[in-house]
């Protein structure tokens, strides 16, 4: 029988307060937007399905509170999450300073985990205050992906969660390649069982 | 329950289930779950179709009617194919049970069921509404009460795919060229076949090409080998179209039936699933001499099915005819496919071969006249195959074009006259017929000038649209139905609005219990579990001072419910939230099954009290609790184990004042400690005189005096008695010398409270004849409340105490007690 999907990803978008990360979920999943700004208390999440390469992957995308006193709680809903999306908001240099706290919270709370950086509300050039350049060059730094959008004005938005998807999804595939490859190394070195694993482990 | 059990009980008598099967309908953008029970009554059959009300489904009433469909004796729900034998079945009970079916009044096409239209019903079909923007066609009321669920996805999106084919495919024409030719047993004409196969102008696209008696000979019909194939195969292939280059697909043979398919090469890359059949209906209903032999394909996104019969022979056998038709018909499927593709499982289906039907009602002279004078259009009507078709006994549904040349059956050997010796009519026995949506036909004929068999070559040519669909607009159009279906699955997601995220209390006070009411709104489509779940760290799902109730619960769409949050600081919790370790501030997460989480904030300011300070703290205080700075009452519980100077190891002054009350009042009083409770009105007043220094004297009844006292030992943080002598004074609780020896080990201000307590009780002891006090009894309270089981101390730690256990170191604890105050202890307090 047919399944519904090849691949089921977690994703797990954080960012300060006010930055636009429920914003970005209901464009991408309703292709919704809303003016009125509803902080988010919890954390909820949507599903949408994608197509990748011709497979089918559903995605759960959960969306977290970002006020300060919430983080301790929002910490615990990293666990098994595939693909974290750090937002900022390119009117605010604060939030794009938190970005290095947000980094570190996943590395806290995850070990190994697809991350992308999104300059969200990209639409007001006007308004815009932390520069392209700018956080390319942090971005960079970091070994991330930038994007930046706007779910307001629907830009950006698909690309960068094909994005994090197509991440996670080569993510995957490299792993399950490697646990092929430890495989045979036990088959071919029998004994050397021990000294494989561990090299799986740690690459 | 065994389903079968329970779908009886649902019938009435005389009525059997034979068989209950699970099924699904899909409607939209759902599937419901439905049960299909084959039910027979009197030899007469029908499938009635009910929906569950409940899941799992455990009794009779779980269920209800919602369709019953009659189905003929032999199974066929396809009218085109049906052909029935003997008595017409009328089916009235099936229709008594109409009125209970709701999902026949949504659909009028059963209004007028008769069992002529017991069409192929499709369960899918009959879905109101159509298209993206028809949500309300979505069951929604039906899912919110639980009974549709999304489920099965695939299915529904296969089933929106086909609704919505037109939007992404385009029809491009083919030709088919189909011909068949009853051949006699002969081989090839030497000429080839060219005036046959390639005698239009233009190639066709594809070529379905037929034989019949291929080879008379014993050893092809008991053997089902030829070394006749061979040789026509060679035959047919040279004589194909010269402007075209072909490809054979498939070929099947059956006896003397042969069926050949080609395609042109350009095409070969979108002729896809590919399948050939064969059914023998000759010698015992099974043999290969009679029957039909079928190939099926795709091309691009239109399935064809080409089937070529040689029908039951001589004019009397019509009925016949009509049955191995039927027998093709219902035994002829493609096996590799699942579930198997039978005939009419196809888009376009071309059914041609030697079909035996005669001409008959005319003598045979007379025929032979009217047709050599070019008048045989007036034959048409004594045509046994058009008779049939008119009665709706074979071949229904089919079209076929106008005979528009001569009977091509039966000619003398190598001539153009009719064979004479049977004195027979002519007939056309060879046909092509057809059935289905884009096809075209442009030629029908006959092929005279090939002499060889006693039976004319007979051609076709149909222009057929073929849906070949557009990747692009697929590609649009399926991700729009991906993303209506995952729009349709977040709106069935659990969603709840609460009226309130933060919950703010009232000055908290001790021993004050306070309430919040939190209501819970299930303003989503499904029906909602809701929890409260505990944090990662968490033992609990939320901090020993609240009480939640419920703390989980159902909610259907659209309920609502109060959720009472309950705050009370008691003894067990006064001491953290004095000393600071804990504040009256908490995060709930609310959770709902499948769904978010939500986040309730619970805050309020605690009023700090005497109650559940540490005998080091209260030791060190001259002055009331509410005159301290909360920075130094935070800075003193912090500091507990530091020394305490000899003059500050006195009495707390609230114990004392509480003691002094009960010494001057109290001594007399009728079961001190053991008749009431104390009134909490009175409790809190007293707490409130302890806390601020006013009124001097403590207000409030000795007994609620007396319960205070009770409650403020209770409440201390570390007991009377220290943890780390708790087991000592268990151990030597036999012995009042070793307790004394204990005792006198204690620190200072505990030591000094202990015995300042024991004393009291003496002292209370000595008016037994007014209050009745025993000292058991006395002994057995204040054990307890004075040697409070030490909490996360290596006992706590261990596996459950038996209640035996509990109760024998309740006894220790009394006895231990016990002695100081039946014993002089003045010794004990030396130095």
């Amino acid at each position: 029988m047919a399944r519904d999907y090849d691949h089921l990803f977690k994703l797990l978008i954080i960012g300060d307060s006010g930055v636009g990360k429920s914003s970005l979920l209901l464009r991408f999943a309703d292709n919704t937007f809303h003016g009125n700004y509803i902080s988010t208390i919890g954390v909820d999440f949507k599903i949408r399905t994608v197509e990748v390469d011709g497979e089918k992957i559903k995605l759960q995308i959960w969306d977290t509170a970002g006020q300060e006193r919430f983080r301790t709680i929002t910490s615990t809903y990293y666990r098994g999450t595939h693909g974290v999306i750090v937002v900022y908001d390119v009117t605010s240099g604060e939030t794009f300073a938190n970005v290095k706290r947000w980094l570190h919270e996943i590395d806290t709370n995850c070990e190994f985990v697809n991350r992308i950086l999104v300059g969200n509300k990209n639409d007001d050039p006007t308004r815009k205050v932390v520069l392209k350049e700018d956080a390319r060059r942090f971005a960079d730094q970091m070994g991330i992906q930038l994007f930046e959008t706007s779910a307001k004005d629907n830009i950006n938005v698909e690309e960068m969660f094909n994005a994090i998807t197509r991440q996670v999804l080569r993510m995957k595939k490299e792993e399950s390649e490697k646990t092929v490859q430890s495989n045979e190394t036990v088959n071919l070195r029998r004994g050397g069982k021990h000294s494989a694993l561990k090299k799986g482990k740690c690459c | 329950m065994d389903p079968t059990a329970l779908i009886q009980g649902k019938l009435r008598p005389g009525e059997k289930a034979i068989v209950v099967a699970d099924a699904g309908i899909v409607q939209d953008w759902v599937k419901s779950p439905r049960l299909i029970a084959l039910v027979e009554k009197q030899s007469e059959h029908a499938l009635i179709i009910f929906s569950p009300q409940n899941i799992p489904v455990t009794c009779s009433n779980d269920v209800s009617f919602s369709n019953a469909i009659p189905i003929d004796h032999e199974f066929h729900c396809d009218p085109a194919f049906s052909k029935r034998k003997g008595p017409i079945p009328d089916f009235c009970w099936v229709q008594d049970y109409w009125p209970l079916c709701p999902e026949m009044d949504s659909s009028s096409a059963y209004d007028a069921v008769s069992v002529n239209d017991i069409a192929a019903i499709d369960l899918c079909d009959d879905a109101k509404g159509d298209g993206l923007d028809s949500d309300g066609a979505v069951r929604r009321r039906a899912i919110a009460m639980g009974e549709a669920p999304i489920a099965a996805r695939e299915s529904v999106v296969r089933y929106q795919m086909a609704q919505r084919e037109g939007a992404f495919t385009d029809i491009h024409n083919f030709r088919i060229f189909v011909g068949t030719w009853n051949v006699n047993g002969n081989s090839p004409p030497a000429s080839g076949l060219l005036e046959w196969l390639a005698c239009d102008s233009e190639p066709p696209d594809l070529y379905a090409i037929a034989f019949q008696e291929l080879d008379l000979s014993k050893e092809a019909f008991l053997f089902n080998d030829t070394p006749k194939e061979d040789e026509w195969t060679r035959a047919v292939i040279t004589s194909l179209h010269p402007k075209a280059r072909y490809r054979k697909k498939k070929q099947v043979r059956l006896v003397g039936m042969l069926l050949f398919v080609f395609v042109q090469e350009r095409h070969d890359a979108y002729v896809t699933s590919l399948g050939g059949e064969v059914v023998g209906t000759g010698i015992m209903g099974k043999m290969g001499n009679k029957g039909g032999v079928s190939i099926r394909m795709e091309i691009h996104s239109t399935s064809l099915c080409f089937v070529n019969s040689h029908l039951a022979a001589h004019v009397e056998e019509c009925e016949r005819r009509n049955q191995d038709f039927h027998d093709i018909c219902s035994r002829l499927s493609f096996s590799n496919f699942m579930p198997p593709k039978t005939i009419k499982h196809h888009d376009q289906i071309f059914w041609f071969g030697d079909l035996n039907y005669r001409i008959v009602g005319i003598e045979s002279n007379a025929a032979k006249a009217k047709i050599d004078a070019g008048n045989w259009s007036e034959l048409w009507s004594k045509d046994q195959l058009k008779q049939q078709q008119k009665d709706g006994k074979s071949f229904m549904g089919f079209n076929e074009a106008p005979l528009d040349f001569k009977p091509t059956y039966q000619y003398a050997n190598n001539s153009d006259e009719w064979d004479n010796e049977k004195g027979r009519a002519p007939a056309w026995t060879d046909r092509i017929l057809w059935k289905g949506d884009h096809i075209e036909n442009t030629k029908y004929r006959s092929h005279p000038t090939l002499r060889s068999s006693d039976h004319r070559p007979v051609s076709a040519l149909f222009n057929v649209g073929v849906k070949v669909i557009d990747p692009v607009r697929y590609r649009k159009i399926y991700e729009e139905v991906m993303k209506q279906l995952d729009k349709l699955e977040n709106e069935f997601l659990p969603q709840v609005t609460v009226d309130k995220l933060e919950i703010i209390y009232d000055v908290v006070k001790f021993l004050e219990p306070q309430s919040k009411t939190l209501t819970i709104a299930n303003t989503g489509q499904v029906p909602v579990q809701f929890e409260f779940i505990k944090k990662l760290n968490d033992s609990y799902f939320c901090k020993p001072w609240l009480s939640i109730n419920p703390y989980a619960d159902f909610l259907k769409p659209g309920e609502k419910r109060d959720i009472e949050l309950r705050l009370k600081v008691d003894p067990t919790t006064v001491a953290r939230l004095n000393s600071g370790q804990e504040q009256v501030y908490d995060i709930l997460v609310l959770h709902l099954e499948g769904g978010k989480d939500l986040f309730i904030t619970v805050q309020g300011d605690y009023q700090r009290t005497c109650f559940g300070l540490s005998l080091h703290t209260l030791v060190q205080l001259k002055v009331p609790v509410s005159e301290v700075p909360t920075g130094k009452l935070l800075e003193l519980e912090a500091d507990r184990e530091s020394e305490i100077s000899a003059c500050n190891a006195g009495v707390p002054k609230e114990i004392w004042l509480m003691v002094d009350r009960l010494y001057n009042e109290g001594l007399d009083e009728d079961e001190l400690f053991f008749a009431k409770q104390g009134l909490d009105v009175e409790i809190r007043a007293i707490r409130d005189a302890l806390d601020t220094g006013t009124p001097a004297v403590l207000p409030g009844n000795v007994t609620s005096v007396a319960g205070a006292l009770l409650l403020f030992l209770e409440s201390l943080p570390e007991p009377v008695v220290p943890y780390r002598f708790h087991q000592q004074c268990l151990d030597s609780s036999s012995n009042y010398i070793a307790c004394m020896r204990v005792a006198a080990a204690f620190p200072d201000h505990h030591r000094n409270l202990f015995f300042y307590i024991c004393a009291f009780l003496k002292e209370a002891l000595l008016h037994t004849s007014k209050n009745g006090l025993d000292p058991r009894a006395l002994a057995t309270l204040f054990g307890a409340i004075m040697l409070k089981e030490p909490v996360g101390s290596p006992g706590q730690g261990l596996p459950a105490r038996t209640e035996q256990a509990m109760k024998a170191r309740e006894r220790q604890k009394a006895n231990f007690v016990y002695h100081f105050l039946v014993n002089d202890f003045v010794d004990a307090t030396g130095p």
